[in-house]
Parts: structure tokens; C-alpha cells; sequence
């Protein structure tokens, strides 16, 4: 049966409950810091050689599709009733706003160290102790809106920037593109917009969000679940675009070996972008 | 004078701020405490100068010069490898802070981005490097082993195979 991703805001005080609870519980089973360094793991630069498939690369949505499915699927084996909810960052804009509430992700950091001291997550309550970390430090670190030199999240112009471009990508189909509606998505800048949407979602939450850790950030699943809807929403404004490149790129490009097409594998998993695009079986945005 | 953690004249302090001492040898726990104070209140001032992702201009060292340094109490060493290495663009470098490992990758147009901060980029290794520290702050450190998308030199394919103990 199709399930619905709700709003994080129109969430109930119960739904709140058992989404919280559900990922403590994979926190506490160990299965959480798996998705961590599934993400480190597949952290690669354009400008480094090798397979990009999550990062800088046509197929950043439909990694992170499959990565947030895989991540509910795990919570759903916890509590059947859960699903990822999505932030709308154009929406809920202050740094005390849904979902930096008590009874959901908690607050910011605090100045000295950035440690977050409210909400489930806090290091305090003993539940959520960060062991898969590029630092030695265990606890939850953010820095909303970065106060000493304040950045403001994307807006809803930001986003239909990015929406009505009809183009899915273009080569390169890396960082540097300046056209297609992934990388205006991914927010890869350059001059004056260092980041755009998802990227200046990533800095303006700041702490571990920032790092190839950001997975130990709970609010990593909101940001991708939003991301992941405004795929769909360009999807049915563009009904004859497509996932691209659709063919792998030659022998002779450089790219050859480095992105994924649109029916070749997706590493880690033996899915295609093909076979990611159409979601509609199994959820839908509410 | 600055020294760095192990005491060791390591050259001219870079940026403001830098919790550094002269002092070398047992601190007293009033000197501790206030020292602590000191690196705590600098602990995330933004040095402009490494936080401005790419638009910052350095503009004495390029890419290619090797670097050690104490930028904000932590030595910074970094080195080009002497052969050629993962990148696409043919430069790898050997980066570490306080003598951990630092992550570098690098972007598509030549710019350097680092473990600690995936979302801004830098001209050169070195400022990709201070930005790290800014991030860090006074108290955390790298891990001499930290996870990442490169094990033992080579590029992790395998990652589909399960995960690392």
C-alpha cells in the first residue's frame, strides 16, 4: 500500500513520538551508524578519480531516493506506522521553528562547543553518542544560521529556480554545471552563490551536517526527504524529461567510468536511476 | 613565540587569535583554566581570511607549495605526494592536523574541499586546511583513523560488500 510523507510540521504530538523513538532504536541496534558510513564511504570529489554516485554527480537524487527508502524501510521494521517526514526550509525558517523543537530534533548548539543540549538527541540523554565521526568528539554539533556571520536558508524562489529548468543534467554532469535542474538542486555554486538549496541547507545547519559525517544529524533525513520531493514535483512539471544522460558517456570523455546512466547500476545497491524514478507504488507526499 | 601543541617552534602564527603560549613546561591550574578561557573565546571566530570559501585570496601560495605552519594553535603540515595519486587532476597531497590526517578531495575546476567542511570549497590546500581548524574549534581533534571515501591509498569500490568493522 502507498504510504504518505507528511510535513514535519503536521506531524501529531503521537507521530512526533514514534518517529523519534523509532530512531533512537536503530541507534541503539547499531544499524543507524550503518547508513553513516554508507555515506562517508560514497563521498567522492569530481575532482578525484573513481565512481561518483551520491555526490557531484547526475545521480545525487536517485542515490539519496534509495538511501532515504532504505533508512524508512529500517524504521518501519521498528514501528510500522512511521515515515520519513519531509522540512520545508522555505516555510519553517527560524532556528526555533519545527523540527528544532524539544519534542522533535532539538535545538541548536551551544556557543562554546556547538553542542546540542535539547531535544532526544542531546549527548546528555545517553541516546545518541556519535561513533562514526571524522573527529573525536561524540556528541551532536550544530550551528543554525551560523550567528557570526548569519546565512539564510533557500528560498522559495531558490527552488523554483531549480524547478523550471527542463534540462534533468548536462555534462560535465559534475559540480561545475551551471545548467540542469540536478545541480541547481544540489547547489553546487561558484563565484559570488557558493551554495545553493541542498548545499546551503547543509551550512546553514551547520555542526556535523557540514562534514561527511552529516548522516549523524537526524535532520539529514528531513532535508533529503524535501529533496527528494521536489524531484517528484519537477518530475510532473517536465513530464517528457528524464533522468540523464541516458546512455554512458564514451571511451574517450572524461567523465567515462564515473557517473551512472540512466539503466546502469547505482552503487552500493543493484537498482538503476531507471528503476528510482517512479515512486508512486510505494509513496507519496502529503 | 609560537609554539605548537608539542612545543616546537613551527613559524609564524597565521590568522588572529591563535590560543598560543610561550610558556613552555607544567602549567598551573589557574594558567590552564585561563588558557582554556582564552581558546574557548576564540573558539569559533571566523577568520575571514580561511572562511571565505574560493573568493579568498591568499595570494602567497599557490597550490603547489608545500605548507607548515600554527594556524590557530594546531600545526598544519601539507605536501604535494611525490607521485601520482587518486585525484583526476594529478596532484594528490598528504594533509594533517596537530600530525592526523586530514581528508582532502578535490572539485572538477581545481579547488579543495575537506572531511571536516563537504560544502565549501578553497583555491589551495592551505586554506582548505584553515578552514578545517576554524570548523574544529579548540577542542576536537581528528581521528588518527576517521572514516572516509579512501582506505589504505586505495579508492573504496567495495563499499557495497558491507561495512567496515
Amino acid at each position: 500500500m502507498v504510504y504518505v510523507r507528511k510535513n514535519v510540521s503536521k506531524l501529531t504530538r503521537t507521530e512526533r513520538r514514534r518517529f523519534v523513538e523509532a530512531l533512537l532504536e536503530l541507534k541503539r541496534s547499531g544499524e543507524y551508524d550503518e547508513f553513516v558510513r554508507l555515506h562517508i564511504e560514497h563521498f567522492v570529489g569530481d575532482g578525484d578519480r573513481g565512481l561518483r554516485a551520491a555526490h557531484m554527480t547526475p545521480s545525487f537524487l536517485p542515490w539519496h531516493r534509495r538511501f532515504v527508502l532504505d533508512m524508512e524501510s529500517a524504521l518501519q521494521r521498528v514501528d510500522p506506522s512511521v515515515t520519513v517526514p519531509y522540512w520545508d526550509w522555505t516555510r519553517d525558517r527560524s532556528t526555533t521553528s519545527v523540527p528544532w523543537t524539544d519534542d522533535l530534533l532539538g535545538g541548536t548548539g551551544r556557543p562554546v562547543d556547538r553542542q546540542v543540549m535539547t531535544g532526544p538527541f542531546a549527548y546528555r540523554t545517553g541516546n545518541w553518542t556519535i561513533t562514526e565521526s571524522i573527529t573525536n568528539v561524540e556528541f551532536l554539533t550544530r550551528n543554525l544560521g551560523r550567528p557570526r556571520d548569519p546565512i539564510d536558508l533557500p528560498t522559495r524562489d531558490d527552488l523554483n529556480w531549480a524547478l523550471k529548468d527542463p534540462v534533468y543534467d548536462v555534462a560535465p554532469w559534475d559540480s561545475t554545471v551551471t545548467k540542469g535542474f540536478r545541480n541547481k538542486m544540489e547547489g553546487w555554486g561558484s563565484g559570488r552563490v557558493v551554495w545553493r538549496n541542498h548545499n546551503r541547507v547543509h551550512r546553514w545547519v551547520g555542526g556535523v551536517m557540514l562534514g561527511g559525517a552529516s548522516v549523524n544529524d537526524p535532520v539529514f533525513w528531513l532535508v533529503h526527504a524535501f529533496m527528494d520531493m521536489q524531484w517528484q514535483r519537477w518530475q510532473r512539471r517536465h513530464r517528457k524529461h528524464r533522468y540523464l544522460p541516458a546512455k554512458p558517456p564514451g571511451r574517450g570523455s572524461a567523465q567515462y567510468g564515473r557517473i551512472v546512466a540512466r539503466h546502469e547500476r547505482l552503487p552500493p545497491w543493484d537498482v538503476t536511476p531507471d528503476e528510482l524514478e517512479d515512486m508512486s507504488a510505494i509513496y507519496r507526499y502529503a | 613565540m609560537a609554539v605548537s601543541a608539542d612545543g616546537v617552534s613551527v613559524g609564524a602564527v597565521q590568522g588572529a587569535g591563535a590560543p598560543v603560549s610561550g610558556e613552555t613546561g607544567r602549567w598551573t591550574r589557574r594558567e590552564a583554566a585561563r588558557l582554556l578561557f582564552a581558546s574557548v573565546a576564540v573558539a569559533f571566530t571566523p577568520v575571514l581570511a580561511a572562511s571565505r570559501p574560493s573568493q579568498s585570496a591568499d595570494g602567497q601560495h599557490e597550490t603547489g607549495t608545500p605548507f607548515d605552519e600554527t594556524y590557530r594553535g594546531r600545526r598544519i603540515q601539507g605536501a604535494p605526494l611525490p607521485f601520482e595519486g587518486l585525484s583526476a587532476l594529478g596532484v594528490e597531497w598528504r594533509v594533517t592536523v596537530d600530525g592526523r590526517p586530514l581528508h582532502l578531495m578535490r572539485r572538477a575546476d581545481g579547488t579543495w574541499l575537506s572531511m571536516i567542511d563537504h560544502y565549501s570549497w578553497y583555491r589551495t590546500p592551505l586554506e582548505a586546511t584553515r578552514a578545517a581548524v576554524d570548523e574544529l574549534g579548540p577542542r576536537r581533534r581528528l581521528l588518527d583513523l576517521a572514516p572516509g571515501p579512501f582506505h589504505g591509498g586505495h579508492l573504496h569500490m567495495e563499499a557495497e560488500h558491507g561495512v567496515r568493522a
